[in-house]
């Protein structure tokens, strides 16, 4: 079995340098972008071009040669950073983003019901956007799994979807979960209270660890059983998704992405996670994350916010548009997200206004929406910043991103152009002026033989 | 022999019922059980056109055919050389013969909390055999589209229910049943109330636990059955029960699917859950996944709505994109599968009734779709889908004698049919509106008093003549009932009527004589026999 992984692995990285282990190799297609000012937020910004190859970068710098097989784009200037990543989105998900109908519903998995037709992907692109996390929302204490996407439009679901990304496992805290904001109708679920959440997740972690063992006994004893003549089989325990999904969590496998609003109860939560192993990766929102920057630096908690939106609704009042810069200049990891399909195509502008409220330098502003998330999601390995061997996310803008001014042109996932407002322009014209051609046009009279 | 002679007492038997049944005008079933349809032309899928054969019908089965076919003594013999002859046409799945009851929401749920696994949408005892009617006016619906046999299947909910397959031959759907239990409907549509699921993540998620339950319920049953002692028994478990065979793929599921990310998340979990599937395309949305479909050897059944599913990025880019589609892309569905070579029958779920479902149907060979194709979508291969391939499908002897006569070309935009045969009864079409040539020689139009001597009946009927055309109402103890069809020739008069009674649906045919301001005449009433009744008119 091991061998056979092996080797999978060993061809996955011969494909993947572009090699092949049978036949030819497959010919790459390469793009240099030219006299672009770059932003790699990995290092120093400069003015000077990029080589993809495929669906990586190949190179930075200066005068790159051109060989007759290189497509070539003049940015004539334009800034170019790294693909934004947006690390708290439900889009492209089909149905209902909640599993509304258990307290507890760690088995719904947004990977099933991926939906790469929802036009939302097209406008993230628009603006900027390559990478997606996509993921249940926020009615349960524990709710379903979410997922990372690449914005390819038009691909197909299976192409979206980053393997390589830890799976997660969105949880929530306060008043969603309490159900403080149903609307009247229907029975009182439990809980009601704060405490009364955090106790139900310790509950069914409980319930979990008992499930663990249970088919732990089942396997030694099969193990015993085994080859032994006349043995009577022990009953095996009855599968349980549900259980299943919570041992997995306790397992480690799954990172574990936990809506909040208030310090208290993301003190809290740290606390019980660390007593069970349990992966806290982030808290969405994180609204008064800024008055506990020390439990999260020490206990690698990152927090997922928003720049200057708040006093929704109680709980999401103590804050400020300061409070993502005072958590960065902390030592918190910080990420900028949208939740929100039209957000998301402005990531940049709130990144900026982080510079402008909080005082953030560019770069930290940049990395809020780039390489923060990518670490975040465990993918910082191949995105997020703009260096040779990295995918080819990128996102072309007119003038700096951080302008007030600044538009993007341009987007390509994985070395290709999905967005190009050029282009865009063009054929909407054309659609348009085809339209009134056909409007003005004397209908054909009927053909007589 | 023995066998033979049974099926006739047993035919006999049904015609005896249908004699009463039979109404003066619709599709008339006669006696006779060997029908020889001699000279006509002849369409059956796999064959080539015969320009003039004669099939020979006995006893409900096909029993010769071609072109010298020697026409026994006892039959009669029908003169077909103006018709063409093609198998009775089959609906793959739908839900019009279903009558489920209608029940009332109890609102108390919502504060008690209280939902039932129904209000889940989890129902797979459900069984479409309990809830067919199969009426009169139903019948002749089918019969006039050269429909002869369907699958009726509860669409509702996540497990929707068992389905059950027809041949349209008899009001008695235990004569017309070919197979009680077939396919269990699933579907991606959750409940829209607080329970679980009521996410279409849930609604997968279900599908999961739920076949491992049954997986684990089957298992331990077994296991206690194969060792009675020293093994502790399992509950038993009605809904366990009825999904045992659906989940060990021992009978195939239908998976409603809504759009091309539930034939997708269809293909995933079908092949994880091991279950023999076929897809019913409600989206018309299978075009798009043809090299995922063919890698699965996926059976699907095409829908004719041609509506573009919501989460279509057409739908999303407007009404205008939205129509196009729906008038361009759509309709192609069948077209693309029949040239990648998918096997697809067709269903008539999202049409309304069987013109409408024909009239898809027409729009799908408006765009593109061989005529043979269509023809074997809705012959041979739903027939192979139920694994009837032997018994239906084609015109074989041997076969069950379905055949659609019809004059001049059977997929035309309104095909004439001239008759058809389901199960070997012969069912003519008359037309409703009176004898060609026989004028009225009265006026009925007003109000009659009715009696029916024999019920203790007395009602006001308003009638309305308008040449032979006629129209009206009856006022009974029951309720008011429009007439459904009606008609005056010479002196004689027909009218129809639907009426439903503590639940039940009853079928009324009145035929009377006219004589100045009184009638006289006969009362069928469904299947339960025919009374006499006389009216009188009101002086206005």
């Amino acid at each position: 079995m091991k061998k056979n992984v092996l080797i999978i692995a060993v061809a996955g990285l011969f494909l993947a340098a572009g090699t092949g282990l049978f036949g030819a190799a497959p010919v790459e297609k390469k793009l240099l972008l030219k006299n672009g000012h770059i932003l790699p937020v990995s290092g120093e910004p400069f003015d000077g071009d990029i080589l993809i190859v495929g669906a990586r970068i190949a190179k930075l710098g200066q005068d790159l040669p051109v060989t007759p097989d290189t497509e070539v784009v003049d940015l004539q200037g334009q800034w170019v950073m790294p693909g934004i990543i947006d690390s708290h989105s439900h889009i492209a998900v089909e149905g209902n983003v909640n599993e509304g109908g258990d307290l507890m519903t760690p088995e719904v998995d947004v990977l099933d019901v991926i939906n790469p037709e929802d036009i939302n992907i097209y406008y993230a692109l628009t603006g900027g956007v390559t990478c997606v996390h996509t993921m249940h929302g926020s009615a349960n204490p524990i709710g379903g799994r979410g997922i990372v996407l690449k914005l390819k439009w038009g691909a197909s679901a299976d192409d979206m979807i980053v393997r390589q990304a830890p799976r997660t496992s969105k949880w929530a805290l306060g008043e969603n979960p309490k159900q403080s904001n149903a609307d009247g109708m229907g029975k009182a679920r439990y809980p009601k209270t704060r405490m009364g959440v955090e106790a139900s997740i310790r509950e069914i972690f409980e319930q979990a660890k008992d499930y663990m063992k249970r088919w732990e006994a089942y396997d030694r004893k099969a193990a015993a059983a085994k080859g032994k003549k006349d043995a009577v089989l022990p009953l095996p325990p009855k599968k349980d998704y549900r259980l299943e999904s919570v041992a997995d969590i306790l397992r480690g496998k799954y990172w574990v992405r936990c809506h909040a609003y208030q310090s208290e109860e993301m003190a809290s939560i740290i606390r019980l996670c660390k007593e069970y192993g349990v992966k806290l990766v982030s808290f969405e929102h994180g609204l008064e994350g800024y008055r506990i920057t020390n439990e999260l630096v020490e206990n690698h908690v990152a927090v997922s916010t928003f720049e200057d939106f708040w006093a929704y609704k109680w709980e999401a009042y103590n804050t400020m548009p300061q409070s993502a810069a005072l958590m960065v200049k902390r030592g918190v990891l910080v990420a900028l997200n949208s939740d929100d399909a039209e957000r998301m195509r402005r990531l940049f502008f709130d990144a900026a206004k982080a510079v402008r409220f909080g005082g953030l330098t560019e770069l930290e502003a940049l990395k809020t929406i780039t390489i923060n998330p990518a670490i975040i999601l465990g993918i910082d390995k191949f995105t997020g910043t703009l260096e040779a061997g990295k995918d080819a996310d990128i996102a072309v803008f007119s003038r700096h991103p951080l302008d007030p001014y600044s538009v993007c042109q341009m987007t390509l996932v994985d070395g290709k152009v999905y967005f190009d407002r050029a282009k865009y322009l063009e054929d909407r014209q054309k659609a348009e002026e085809a339209k009134k051609k056909a409007a003005e046009a004397p209908k054909p009279k009927d053909k007589k033989d | 022999m023995t066998k033979r002679t049974l099926k006739s007492g047993l035919a006999a038997l049904c015609l005896g019922l249908f004699l009463v049944s039979a109404g003066p005008a619709g599709s008339v079933e006669t006696l006779h059980r060997v029908w020889a349809i001699k000279d006509c032309r002849l369409v059956s899928p796999g064959g080539a056109l015969v320009a003039k054969a004669t099939i020979l019908v006995r006893d409900g089965l096909i029993e010769a055919v071609g072109p010298s076919v020697a026409i026994p003594a006892d039959a009669e013999v029908i003169d077909g050389s103006k018709l063409t002859a093609h198998p009775g046409l089959i609906d793959a799945l739908g839900q019009s013969l279903l009558k489920l009851p209608e029940e009332k929401f109890d609102t108390a749920k919502f504060y008690s909390g209280e939902f039932t696994d129904k209000d889940r949408g989890i129902t797979p005892e459900l069984k479409a055999f309990d809830y067919v009617v199969l009426g009169k006016s139903t019948l002749e619906k089918y019969h006039k589209a050269g429909l002869l046999a369907a699958q009726a299947i509860p669409q509702k909910g996540i497990f929707t229910g068992q389905g059950s397959f027809f041949s349209l031959s008899s009001e008695d759907k235990n004569k017309a049943l070919v197979i009680k239990d077939t396919w269990l409907g699933l579907s991606y549509s959750p409940s829209s109330f607080s329970v679980y699921p009521n996410s279409l993540m849930g609604v997968v998620a279900l599908f999961r636990q739920e076949f491992a339950d049954v997986e684990y319920f089957s298992m331990t049953t077994a296991r206690w059955k194969k060792d009675l002692k020293g093994v502790s028994r399992a509950d038993f478990n009605g809904r366990y029960d009825a999904l045992a065979d659906y989940a060990a793929g021992r009978k195939p599921v239908v998976f409603l699917c809504n759009n091309q990310h539930d034939i997708r998340r269809t293909l995933e979990l079908a092949a994880e859950l091991k279950l023999d599937y076929v897809i019913c395309d409600l989206g018309s949305e299978a075009q798009f996944l043809i090299p995922e479909l063919r890698k699965a050897k996926a059976r699907i059944l095409c829908t004719v709505g041609f509506k573009a599913p919501s989460t279509s990025v057409r739908a999303q880019l407007g009404k205008t994109e939205k129509e196009k589609a729906e008038k361009e892309l759509y309709p192609k569905n069948p077209a693309k599968l029949a040239e990648a070579g998918i096997p697809f029958a067709f269903s008539s779920l999202g049409t309304d009734d069987p013109k409408s479902f024909l009239e898809g149907i027409q729009k799908a060979i408006d765009a593109g779709l061989a005529r043979d194709k269509a023809l074997e979508a809705l012959t041979i291969t739903p027939a192979s889908f139920l694994g009837l391939d032997k018994a239906l499908g084609t015109i074989e002897p041997g076969k069950i004698a379905n055949l659609v006569l019809v004059d001049g070309d059977p997929l035309a935009k309104e095909p004439k049919v001239a008759m058809v045969f389901a199960d070997g009864r012969k069912f003519e079409f008359k037309d409703t509106k009176g004898k060609e040539g026989e004028k009225p020689t009265v006026n009925v139009s007003g109000r009659w008093e009715l009696t029916i001597p024999d019920a203790g009946l007395k009602m006001n009927a308003d009638l309305s003549q308008e040449e032979a055309a006629l129209s009206g109402k009856l006022t009974t103890p029951f309720g008011v009932f429009d007439f459904t069809g009606g008609s005056v020739s010479g002196n004689e008069i027909y009218f129809e009527m639907n009426i439903s009674v503590g639940g039940q649906d009853i079928d009324l045919y009145f035929s009377a004589t006219v004589t100045g301001d009184t009638m006289r005449g006969n009362v069928v009433q469904g299947t339960q026999g025919s009374s006499e009744f006389t009216a009188k008119r009101n002086p206005s």
